[in-house]
This record gives structure tokens, C-alpha cells and sequence, in this order.
């Protein structure tokens, strides 16, 4: 039983920091951008180049590597989602750009490190320590902590400081906060930076508890869209608890159906979402438009 | 001689699944992730009936229509409630829902390692085995789909899909179901979307889930984006090119291990920078600009 | 058994906490023209939209020829006689002046996908008439030259008048017209009111939204006054327009 609330904690923890950075660049950007996927995925990678292949020190590789992908995700707003917000592009049409550079990306990645699953590993296997009857590794205390770190940053950050504000209002009304010109663009790159600095975290995080493969990131991605829309886009604590149910949701459904179902079943939540309650939290945000 | 009408079969297969999609994307605005799943469950259901009940191929084309009809219609429905980017990744989940079934229902459909050794199609009495006979086949139907798609876009009832595209709540207020009319386009495509499946399936001889995931739904999505969404002829143009394409990447010596991944990077690209300067595609009507403005 | 071609008692309908409409009631008789004024955010347009099925109230009655309108899908409302416009004008504006026309007509065989397979001939017969009544209602009404272009490339106030003929296509006994000569030049207005004050003479009744109330005077046999959902003043038009009420609410 206890294993079991821990597997949740430990699944919910990435879940969560997916889900925060999800909501934060979907609040500004108002589009679904797939291409985060590949950010969640691309983070170990760049870590396996710079350890195994340039011979950096681990640590040093590990936050290079979410450095990098912070500035990868700012990068692609700025060449692709910023020309086309500025033709006032449909979010339909960002949607499919942020596709295509998804499927750019991981095939180089495919290309170059292979399709197979890759372990990296700092040093010996470990067995994990044992607390109140369960089982968890350091990296799995890391990822939980983080997360929790996460939260709370990004609570305090949104609540109290002036990008925090921008931000919100960015989320509530992008033209009234382009009456001050150049102002929410500029909240769109913070948000984007910060954003996939969370996710590159998560990525690699997983990477290490787990393993890695290129197509990883679409299913993190999912399952970050699952948490927002179930707990509401721009609550925080409604991402946590999202990320909760979603993670012991998954985790009885493998008990109870097997692990191969455990996209299908975040899947499946997604749709449920979806059509029973459209508007998650946020009201007609969803639904279509009346006269 | 004969990769020349290999190519031609893909092409055909292509255009089939481009002008369904089209009919639902580009007609009518429901971009949908999902046609990739259309694609396999007809190719699944003639797969396994003639493997299991031996039935005769214009039987199983006929079922193979019908379900994938009516998965078409369960993927149309949350389009009548949700916005079109949610609607969006409503379809991704379909899709990814139904790969999953195809590729974990192990007893069902053989699961990743798929069914081999379909028999050829026999039609009326003629049993159809060369290449040739193939391209005959499938370049009738490809007929047969544009003559459908075509009356069905030249039509009142074409005229209120691509009123439903552009202003949907116009529509409504003009007294058309519009609820209706988005369910059967998907019907429709998903309909057509299976006569590809079943092409494939008998062509090839084997089918496993790989050739249906999501890859699969954004390619055909390119396809349809290149050749330009709302037109009659763009999905042939869009099947013509994107099919070409990668092929000519055989010629200058690329290896084939990586033509995969360099295939899905030249579509991938095509998709971006359509969608950066011309959204419409060669032949288009219609960009993916929805009549609502962006929230 | 009213006579009145459309009853409204008692609507009540809320956003977010606001009282769109407060208990409004109202009616129509056949022929009639309404205007309806009153500042923003009165409730006029979410009474449209309740009459027209696009929004469903809390509570009331609306009943039109007799019939239940609550709880109706807004395109079987259409199709039972009642067409409208939007404020926001509403169009389809790829397609030409002329299908937009063709759109707006009812019972067209060739909508239903049957019979675009197998009674291919008959509706294009169909077809082909109602593209005759098409021409002849935009000759009517001036845009003749234009009906094969897109509709997004004709003038504000063309749209206006195009968006009034389609409700004319679609041959209702009740056009609801949201302010349907906001924006435009003055000669459109003349044309639109003009097309508008002959509608009692068709048979045709309406309920007309407008803050140009010199345009309400014109046409309107009766008018009502709204207020944060309720009715003000009602009465011909130079009743209201010299209620004290009235002139209070808008000097407000």
C-alpha cells in the first residue's frame, strides 16, 4: 500500500511539473503547442551528448542541458509562433506549425541517438532506501521534491511578482494587455523560457528514474493537457490535484488492465474531459461560440 | 517498371485518404488527428475477416465502410461541443486510444507483430495479383471517391459545409442541423478513409499497427495542407508530391534506415513552412483560419 | 387561443451572476414591427437569442404561432419561421453574395445527402429555381451585380443588406433584426429601412434591435424600452420616446 501511494507521488511529480509548465505557455499563448513535446524529450538527450559524448561532469551536463532547452523553447517562439501570432494566426494554425516542428525534431533526434530505449545512470544501479514500508530511489525523492519546489515557486511567482501579474493578465485578456504594446510578448518569452525550463527538468528526471526513447515526450505532453483541462488552466492546486487523480488513475489501471494500457488510459481521461465537462474549470473558454 | 506502379498504388492510396480527409478538414473546418485510425480499423476489419471467416473481398470492403462509418461518428460527436483546437486533441486521443487497442489486443489483432498472409482479392470471379491489376483496382476506386467527393462539394449539402466552416452559428440560424452535417462528413471520410485501409491490407499482404499511428494521421494532414484544404483537386496534387517526394531521396544515395526519419522530417517541414507562408497550400481554398477570432 | 404571433412571459436569464433578463415579458402581433431600445448590456440581444433557441432562460414561457420555443434547437426554430441577423454580422463570407442567398432557403432537397445520390436531377431542379428567386430578391435589393462575388468583399453595409436578404430567402413569418443599419451610410439605411417597412405588407412580422432611434421612429409600430432586463416603456414610438423614464434612463 505504501509502494503504491509512492508510485503515485513519484508519477504525480512528473505529471505535475509537465502539467505547471504546460499550463503557464498555454495561459500566454493561448494555442496548443505540441512542439513542447519534444522539449520534455530533448532534455536527457542533450544530456547523454554532453556527458557520454563531450565528457562533461554529469551535474554540469544536466543543467546545461535544461539551460538549453529553455533557450530551444524561446528560440522556436521567437522564429515560428511569433511571426505567425503577428499575422494573427488562428490557434488552429499555430497548433499544426508547433506539429510539424514536433516531427522535425524528433526524427533528428531519431537520427541521430537511434529509436531504442537508452538508460543513463549516475553510477551504480540503485536499490533504493526504504521508508515507511516503501521503496524509492534519491532520483525519485529529487523529482518529488523538485515538483514540490516547482509548485511553490510557481505560486509565489504568479501570485506576487510583476511577471506573475503580467502573466495573468496575458492569461485574461491578451488585447487589453497589448495596449501595452511590446508587453506581452515580452510575457510570452518569459513564460515560454520558464516554462520549458520546467518541463526539461521533468524530462530529464524521468529519463534517469526510467529510461528514454524519442517518442517519450507526446504522452508527457497528453498527460499535461489531461491535468490542465481536468484541473483548470489557470489554478495551480488544480494542476496538483489533477496530477494526482491522473496518476493514480493510471497507476490502478496498469494493477487492474496491465502497463501497456497506461497511455490509453490517460487517453481516455482526456476524452471523458472532454465531453462531459467541456469547460473543465473554465467556463466557456471551450465551449463553442453562441450568437 | 514495377516500383513505378508501386508508387502509383501508394499515390492512389493517398489520394483516397487526402479527399476524405479534405472533405472533413478542408470542407468543412474539423481538422481531425484521427484519420490514421480510420485508415487501420478498415484495414483490420477486411484483414481479419478474410483471415478468420474467409469472407469474399466485396464483403469485407463493405463492413470494413460500415465500422469505420461508425467510428467516425463517435469521433464527429465532442466536435459538436468543443472548440476546434480542443477538438483537435479530442481526435489525437481517438487516435492514440485506437492504436493502442490495435497494438495491445494481442489475441484480437496479433498486437505489434500484426497478421500476415491475407489472400488476394478475388471480384467477381477475377482474382486480382500483379501490380497492374492493383493499380487498376485502386486507380477505380480513386475514381470513384473523387466522382463522390466532387457531387458532394458541388451540392447544397456542400455549400452548408462550408458554411459550417466559416460560421457555423450562420448556419444554424439558416435552420441546418449543423450537428447533423458534421457527423455524416465524418461518416463519410471515415468511410472512404477504410476503402484505403482495405486497398493497403490486400496490396501489401500483411498488416501490422505500425502503419497507422499518429505519424500516420499528421502525414495525411500534410498531404492534405500541401495540396491545398478545400479544393477538389489539391489532395491529388498534395498525394502526388508528398509521395514523390521521399522517393527521390532514394536517388542521391540516402540509406534507408534513415529515409524514414528524413521522410517524416521533409513533411514535417512542408507542414511548417506551409503553414508559415501559405496555409492554403498549392490548390486551397481554405487556411485554418476559423470565422471566431482566437480567444 | 392567443392571437398574438409570439408571447414572451416572464424570462429569466443570468450570466455569471448578472440578470440579462429580469422577468421580461412581451408580445407580437402578426404584421407588427417592434423596436427594441434601450442602453447596452439591456438584454435586448439575449432576448433574440432566447426567442431564436441560441439561449435557453431559467424560467418563462415563449411561445410562437402557438408553439413551445424553449428548449428548441435554434435550427428547428429557423425552420418553424423564424429568421434573424446578428449584431456582429454574421456571413459566410468565402462563399459569393449568391450562395449565401442559396443557403438561407429552406427545405432544399439538396442538402440531404440521399438525395444528392439519387435524386440528383430533381434537386438540381430545385436548385435552379431557387437560384432564379435568388437573382431576383438581390435585383430587388441592389446587389445584383454583385452576387458573384465574395461575400467578404462587399462594403459594410452591403453585408448588412446582404444578411437582410438571406432572412428574406429563407421566407419566415418572424425576422429578427439585430441592429440592422448600425455602422452604415445613410442612403444603405434608407434602403434597408425601406425594405424593412415593406415587410408588414408580405405578411411578414419583426422584432427590430436599434440605438438609432431616428430609424426606430421610422418604421416601427411599436416600441419598447429596456432597461438591465426589464421593460421600461412601451408604447408607440412617440410615447416612449417622450416617457420620462426614458429620458431619465438615458441621461443616465
Amino acid at each position: 500500500m505504501a509502494q503504491f501511494i509512492t508510485n503515485i507521488l513519484i508519477t504525480a511529480s512528473s505529471i505535475v511539473l509537465v502539467g505547471l509548465g504546460f499550463s503557464l505557455i498555454y495561459r500566454t499563448t493561448k494555442f496548443f503547442d505540441l512542439a513542447y513535446a519534444f522539449l520534455f524529450m530533448a532534455g536527457p538527450y542533450f544530456v547523454l551528448l554532453l556527458n557520454s559524448h563531450l565528457g562533461f561532469v554529469l551535474h554540469l551536463a544536466v543543467f546545461l542541458s535544461v539551460i538549453i532547452v529553455g533557450l530551444i523553447g524561446v528560440l522556436l517562439d521567437t522564429l515560428i509562433y511569433r511571426p505567425l501570432r503577428r499575422r494573427n494566426a488562428s490557434a488552429l494554425v499555430l497548433l499544426l506549425s508547433s506539429l510539424g516542428v514536433y516531427v522535425i525534431l524528433q526524427n533528428v533526434i531519431s537520427l541521430v541517438f537511434g529509436d531504442e530505449n537508452i538508460s543513463i545512470r549516475f553510477g551504480k544501479i540503485e536499490q533504493g532506501i526504504n521508508i515507511l514500508g516503501a521503496k524509492i530511489t534519491s532520483i525519485q525523492i529529487l523529482l518529488i521534491g523538485l515538483s514540490v519546489a516547482a509548485i511553490v515557486t510557481t505560486s509565489m511567482l504568479i501570485r506576487y511578482t510583476r511577471i506573475g501579474l503580467a502573466i495573468r493578465a496575458v492569461s485574461s485578456s491578451p488585447e487589453l494587455a497589448n495596449v501595452s504594446g511590446m508587453q506581452s510578448e515580452r510575457v510570452i518569452f518569459w513564460a515560454t523560457f520558464m516554462s520549458s525550463i520546467i518541463v526539461g527538468i521533468a524530462g530529464i528526471l524521468v529519463a534517469i528514474d526510467v529510461n528514454m526513447n524519442p517518442t517519450m515526450g507526446m504522452n508527457a505532453l497528453m498527460v499535461g493537457i489531461v491535468v490542465v483541462l481536468v484541473g483548470g488552466m489557470g489554478s495551480i492546486p488544480g494542476v496538483v490535484l489533477g496530477a494526482l487523480f491522473l496518476g493514480s488513475a493510471q497507476h490502478l489501471g496498469v494493477w487492474v488492465i496491465g502497463s501497456q494500457w497506461q497511455d490509453a488510459i490517460a487517453f481516455v481521461i482526456l476524452l471523458a474531459f472532454l465531453l462531459i465537462k467541456p469547460e473543465g474549470f473554465m467556463g466557456k473558454k471551450i465551449r463553442k461560440a453562441t450568437a | 517498371m514495377e516500383y513505378i506502379l508501386h508508387i502509383l498504388i501508394l499515390i492512389g492510396i493517398y489520394i483516397i485518404l487526402s479527399i476524405s480527409l479534405n472533405l472533413i478538414a478542408g470542407y468543412t473546418g474539423l481538422l481531425s488527428i484521427a484519420h490514421a485510425a480510420f485508415y487501420g480499423i478498415g484495414a483490420y476489419v477486411a484483414a481479419l475477416m478474410a483471415l478468420n471467416l474467409h469472407s469474399p473481398f466485396l464483403v469485407n470492403i463493405v463492413c470494413a465502410i460500415i465500422l469505420s462509418g461508425l467510428l467516425g461518428a463517435m469521433v464527429g460527436i465532442p466536435s459538436l461541443r468543443i472548440r476546434d483546437d480542443y477538438f483537435v486533441i479530442a481526435t489525437f486521443a481517438f487516435q492514440v486510444i485506437s492504436f493502442s487497442i490495435l497494438n495491445n489486443w494481442v489475441s484480437f489483432t496479433g498486437g505489434p507483430m500484426g497478421l500476415p498472409g491475407i489472400p488476394q482479392p478475388t471480384i467477381f470471379g477475377l482474382t486480382i495479383s500483379s501490380h497492374l491489376g492493383f493499380l487498376l483496382l485502386i486507380g477505380f476506386f480513386c475514381a470513384l471517391i473523387f466522382w463522390l467527393s466532387h457531387r458532394i462539394v458541388q451540392s447544397p449539402f456542400g455549400r452548408v459545409l462550408k458554411a459550417i466552416r466559416e460560421d457555423e452559428v450562420f448556419a444554424q440560424a439558416a435552420g441546418k442541423n449543423v450537428a447533423a452535417f458534421k457527423v455524416l462528413v465524418f461518416v463519410i471520410g471515415a468511410g472512404m478513409a477504410a476503402i484505403a485501409g482495405v486497398m493497403y491490407v490486400y496490396y501489401i499482404s500483411f498488416i501490422d499497427p505500425s502503419s497507422f499511428t499518429v505519424m500516420e494521421s499528421i502525414f495525411i494532414i500534410s498531404v492534405v495542407i500541401v495540396g491545398g484544404a478545400g479544393s477538389l483537386w489539391g489532395p491529388v496534387i498534395g498525394a502526388v508530391v508528398l509521395v514523390v517526394l521521399p522517393e527521390l531521396l532514394r536517388f542521391i544515395g540516402l540509406p534507408s534506415f534513415v529515409a524514414a526519419n528524413v521522410r517524416q522530417i521533409l513533411y514535417g517541414g512542408l507542414l511548417v513552412a506551409f503553414m508559415m507562408w501559405r496555409p492554403h497550400g498549392f490548390l486551397g481554398k481554405y487556411a485554418f483560419q476559423s470565422g471566431e477570432a482566437r480567444e | 387561443m392567443s392571437s398574438e404571433l409570439l408571447e414572451v412571459q416572464k424570462l429569466e436569464k443570468s450570466f455569471d451572476g448578472i440578470r440579462a433578463l429580469a422577468g421580461f415579458s412581451c408580445s407580437l402581433r402578426q404584421g407588427e414591427i417592434l423596436g427594441l431600445i434601450g442602453p447596452n448590456g439591456a438584454g435586448k440581444t439575449t432576448l433574440l437569442n432566447v426567442i431564436s433557441g441560441f439561449l435557453t432562460p431559467e424560467s418563462g414561457k415563449a411561445m410562437f404561432q402557438g408553439m413551445n420555443l424553449l428548449g428548441v434547437p435554434s435550427h428547428k426554430i429557423a425552420k418553424t419561421g423564424i429568421t434573424r441577423t446578428f449584431q456582429n454580422l454574421r456571413l459566410v463570407r468565402q462563399l459569393s453574395v449568391l450562395d449565401n442567398v442559396l443557403l438561407s432557403f429552406r427545405d432544399q432537397l439538396g442538402e440531404r445527402l440521399g438525395n444528392v445520390f439519387f435524386r440528383w436531377k430533381t434537386s438540381k431542379e430545385q436548385e435552379a429555381a431557387n437560384q432564379e428567386e435568388a437573382l431576383l430578391l438581390l435585383d430587388e435589393a441592389g446587389l445584383f451585380e454583385k452576387a458573384n462575388d465574395p461575400a467578404e468583399n462587399l462594403s459594410y453595409g452591403q453585408q448588412k443588406l446582404l444578411s437582410l436578404v438571406c432572412c428574406l430567402a429563407a421566407k419566415g413569418d418572424l425576422l429578427l433584426l439585430d441592429e440592422p443599419v448600425a455602422g452604415i451610410a445613410p442612403e444603405m439605411i434608407e434602403n434597408i429601412l425601406g425594405i424593412i417597412r415593406d415587410l408588414p405588407i408580405k405578411g411578414k412580422s419583426v422584432i427590430l434591435i436599434e440605438h438609432n432611434l431616428d430609424a426606430v421612429m421610422q418604421v416601427c409600430d411599436r416600441v419598447i424600452f429596456m432597461d438591465a432586463g426589464a421593460k421600461v416603456s412601451e408604447g408607440s414610438p412617440e410615447e416612449v420616446r417622450n416617457d420620462p423614464k426614458v429620458i431619465e434612463a438615458y441621461l443616465d
